[in-house]
């Protein structure tokens, strides 16, 4: 099976490779994989707090072109946006920019987990540092 | 369900690997298309379509891990798509090593033999665990335990796709 020509790309050069501190309040942290075929994948986004916007995003996949291509092309869409318009990228939009086909729809299915599983991570590390501030107020 | 009807079986999660093997050369004998070169084309027919299912039935059941996967799927319960989350982040570490280790770094290495040794403990752990939820679904027909032979299965396959690429990788390395 060929690999579009935007699949080739990130997986060539694939955007924001890196990992943050997970242990920075600012951070959250997404690890998601798929048992069928043993990929891995690690999304982390960096939020300002103050304004709720992600300014970095970094990813580290281990698995097919087509996984890597969807983590890459995640992180540089997160990058700008808030943390509630990250909630709304789909599976579907990085099947339709990236022309995967149907065999390669689940490494899509892993990107937005890990979307998902990172926004949450950061959400639940935020409220933590809320409840402990209003503890020690 | 099918490869359990083929071979004359009730459909258990526990089969008996001699009986299976027994029950599966008696039928294929039985229905060998040589003993139909004679018969009429729909008989020859159908002893192609026997021999090869009961084909299909004896590699799939014959596995305790195939036939499991089987009986989910059967019972339309099929794998589910999300890791084994305590293994992930291990997985994502060996990877790691696995990836330091192509590049050339050899101090990974350690770190892969052990793994290598756990996770082969790992699957034997598996299969005991997957061999007593056998009995106890046989037993009881509860579906929550289904659902822990599912999860079985699920870490089973992350543990031996990684052991694969761990000794892929020292084989590789130690031969050079």
């Amino acid at each position: 099976m060929a690999y579009s020509d935007k699949v080739l790309d990130h997986y060539n050069n694939p955007r924001n490779v890196g990992s943050f501190d997970k242990k920075d309040p600012n951070v959250g942290t997404g690890m998601v994989g798929a048992p069928e075929c043993g990929d891995v994948m690690k999304l982390q986004v960096k939020v300002n707090p103050a304004t709720g916007i992600i300014e970095d995003a970094k990813f580290k996949t281990f698995g097919c072109g087509s996984a890597i291509a969807s983590s890459s092309l995640a992180t540089e869409w997160l990058r700008g946006k808030t943390v509630d318009e990250a909630l709304a990228i789909k599976n579907t939009d990085i099947v339709n920019e990236l022309s995967l086909p149907p065999v390669k729809i689940h490494c899509s299915v892993l990107a937005e987990d890990a979307i998902k599983a990172a926004i949450d991570d950061y959400k639940k590390k935020s409220e933590n540092v809320e409840s402990q501030t209003k503890a020690h107020a | 369900m099918k490869f359990y009807e083929a071979l004359g079986l009730e459909p258990k999660l526990a089969l008996d690997s001699e009986d299976l093997k027994k029950r599966f050369y008696d039928r294929s004998r039985q229905w060998h298309p040589d003993r139909f070169s004679r018969g009429t084309s729909e008989e020859k027919q159908r002893s192609e379509e026997m021999t090869s299912t009961l084909n299909d039935a004896f590699r799939t059941l014959r596995d305790p891990v195939s036939r499991a996967e089987y009986f989910l799927s059967q019972s339309g319960l099929e794998l589910p798509k999300d890791a084994p989350p305590e293994l992930l982040e291990e997985i994502f570490e060996l990877n790691m090593a696995l990836e330091e280790l192509r590049g050339g770094d050899e101090s990974a290495r350690e770190q892969l033999v052990s793994a290598q040794e756990r996770f082969t403990n790992m699957l034997g752990e598996a299969d005991t665990n997957l061999a007593d939820l056998f009995g106890r679904y046989d037993e009881t027909f509860d579906t929550a335990v289904l659902d822990q032979v599912r999860a079985v299965l699920n870490r089973r396959k992350y543990v031996s796709n990684l052991l694969r690429d761990v000794e892929k990788e020292l084989n590789v390395h130690s031969a050079n």
